[in-house]
């Protein structure tokens, strides 16, 4: 009975979201649900690496800047497309990630968090000045749309955003099926067991910096195939998107939505992306609202919203 | 050759004495709220705005408007600990660094808001006078950064050292509970903590503006630049965070004098990889 209600509900959801872009069609509309797509992959891997596994990273920014370069490079100077490159990006990041945690890994709280900022404010140095790979602040232009496919009888060519919008949800659901696979796995268990007590979970046995390096480089890769999603959609990527700010950013939506929980990070990332354009309203004030936003919600919101839900449906639970 | 070498020393010395003033009031607030304040940079930058308004429009001369940018800011210290910090003390640590953060944000987009973007000179009067030794020269704007630094670090030691004051702050970093079973007023502290904090960055930053220029932004780099001093030389470690700012200025300084230029601010993030590899305990070794 339980599964049927689940499978029930699982199927409205997705017949939902297949009908979400018919509700509109203006353009822009449907530009902000691929942006909430990207973002929702940004902050599920995040979530997998700072809610399920406890390890600050404020560099997610930069493993999405390193996934959109390799793929754009790729595309631009050896004519790949999307449906290859994106793989590069995601290993690459993944690989990028591996190396730094190596490093740093040990690391712990506060130490961890600062040295993965200044990581990230490194990879934008790094593009900023790099110019003669990267061109710079000038950033890279004309990244091809990726190629087209047929799909079940559909010829997918790219050129509409709706169908971006399709190729996206693709993504999204496979990013959470693999998350949910992770966590209700051993390696997740173990994941759990490293954030809620390091030294308990390595005296019973689990190699606790295995665990860390793999979802801070699983994580990590996720946010490079994000990046490349990101570059071969806009066809133009610069330094500026892949800065600190951008990375906490990402940390704010999952905060938001509830990083210990599955969907959280989903919520958080598609209200959050939504929501400054309606701040967009206020004009200038609206990234001095952004800093006051922020500042009420840790203050009277630390667990986010699917987080605060969740509390609040367990001890009503109790009380009756 | 050895002239230029001495001068970029002595260039060094004056980032140095900036970031030891930076850090010093970050890694105190880390060791003793547990709190990474990513707003320091802004407080630094409205120390500087509040001297840049003093001695332009009031006339107050550039010496005396110093203390009263650090009193200011020590002031609005006060504040931000009671109003937004508060609350959280205890929470997790990343409450406290998004917090911080969206502290910085709101901070800067107000000032940018109130002050407008571009960037102003503060006139302090010494630009242009020179001092002169051993062949080598310095602006007096500079020689006052660095005796600034000297003068509120030696007091700062001092302080913190030798008054029941100064004890009762490091028993605090060393232990909360216990420092509150023996009858320390754990919220006092804390606000005054955050007040020296806030008077050291405005210090810093009005020391530092009329060498460079004022604007709402200036506060970003040198915060990231004293995160590195911190960590360096260990966190809450105040000893280690002076000798950390120095070494970092100077390095600095070389690097961009006789490596590349544009890679300035990279260069503080080479030093760290390398003290990862090599001292991972920090610089004065395990102490904690």
């Amino acid at each position: 009975m339980k599964r049927l209600y689940r499978f029930f509900s699982f199927s409205i959801l997705i017949i939902f979201l297949i009908l979400l872009p018919q509700l509109s069609t203006k353009d822009y509309y449907i530009h902000m649900l691929v942006m909430a797509g990207i973002y929702s992959i940004l902050a599920q891997s995040l979530g997998l690496i700072i809610g399920f596994t406890g390890q600050v990273s404020l560099c997610h920014a930069a493993f999405y800047g390193i996934g959109a370069y390799i793929s754009a490079l790729l595309a631009l100077n050896f004519g790949l497309s999307f449906w290859i490159t994106f793989w590069f990006g995601g290993i690459g990041a993944g690989v990028v990630a591996y190396l730094f945690g190596c490093l740093v890994l040990r690391l712990k709280g506060h130490f961890l968090a600062i040295t993965t900022a200044l990581f990230g404010i490194m990879v934008t140095l790094i593009l900023d000045n790099w110019t003669e790979l990267t061109k710079g602040p000038m950033g890279l232009p004309g990244i091809p749309n990726p190629s087209p496919v047929q799909l079940l009888g559909v010829k997918l060519q790219f050129v509409s955003r709706t169908e971006y919008y399709y190729l996206i949800l693709v993504f999204v659901l496979l990013t959470a099926l693999i998350i949910y696979r992770i966590i209700h796995s051993r390696i997740g268990r173990a994941m759990i067991a490293i954030r809620e007590n390091e030294e308990v979970a390595q005296s019973v046995g689990i190699n606790t910096m295995r665990f860390k390096l793999a979802a801070f480089s699983i994580g990590s890769g996720f946010a490079g195939i994000a990046g490349s999603f990101y570059a071969h959609y806009i066809l133009f990527i610069s330094p500026i998107s892949f800065t600190l700010p951008e990375s906490i950013n990402i940390l704010v939506m999952m905060i938001f939505g509830g990083m210990q929980t599955l969907l959280g990070p989903i919520v958080g990332a598609v209200t959050l992306t939504f929501l400054p354009e309606f701040l967009r309203m206020t004009g200038a004030l609206r990234l001095t609202l952004y800093g006051l936003a922020l500042m009420l919600l840790i203050i009277f919101l630390p667990s986010g919203i699917v987080g605060g839900i969740k509390e609040k449906w367990v001890s009503f639970r109790e009380k009756s | 050759m050895l002239t230029v070498f001495l001068q970029q020393i002595l260039n060094g010395l004056v980032l140095g004495s900036n970031y030891a003033l930076m850090a010093l009031g970050l890694t105190m607030i880390f060791g003793i709220l547990e709190i990474i304040n990513f707003a320091h940079g802004e407080i630094y930058m409205i120390g500087a705005f509040t001297a840049l308004y003093f001695t332009t429009f009031l006339g107050v001369p550039f010496l005396l408007a110093i203390p009263i940018s650090m009193v200011g800011a020590a002031l609005l210290g006060l504040m931000i600990q009671r109003v937004v910090f508060r609350p959280i003390i205890g929470k997790p640590m990343i409450n406290g660094m998004l917090l911080s953060f969206g502290l910085s944000v709101f901070l800067m987009n107000l000032s940018i808001l109130l002050f407008k973007a571009d960037p102003r000179s503060l006139e302090s009067g010494y630009a242009h006078a020179n001092v002169q030794f051993f062949g080598l020269q310095i602006t007096l704007e500079r020689l006052i950064a660095i005796i600034v630094a000297v003068i509120f670090v030696s007091f700062l030691y001092l302080f913190i050292q030798w008054t029941k004051v100064g004890r009762a702050m490091r028993a605090v970093a060393e232990d909360r509970e216990a420092a509150q079973a023996v009858g320390v007023n754990i919220a006092r502290i804390h606000l005054l903590t955050f007040a020296i904090g806030c008077a050291l960055a405005a210090s810093a930053g009005s020391v530092t503006g009329a060498i460079f220029f004022v604007s709402p932004i200036m506060g970003w780099a040198p915060a990231i630049k004293s995160f590195v001093v911190v960590i360096l030389g260990g966190f809450g470690n105040i000893t280690g965070a002076i000798l950390a700012s120095f070494i970092l200025g100077i390095s600095e300084s070389l690097g961009s004098g006789y490596i590349s230029y544009a890679y300035k601010d990279a260069y503080a993030f080479v030093i760290l990889l390398l003290a990862f590899l090599l001292k991972p305990e920090g610089l004065l070794g395990g102490s904690k």
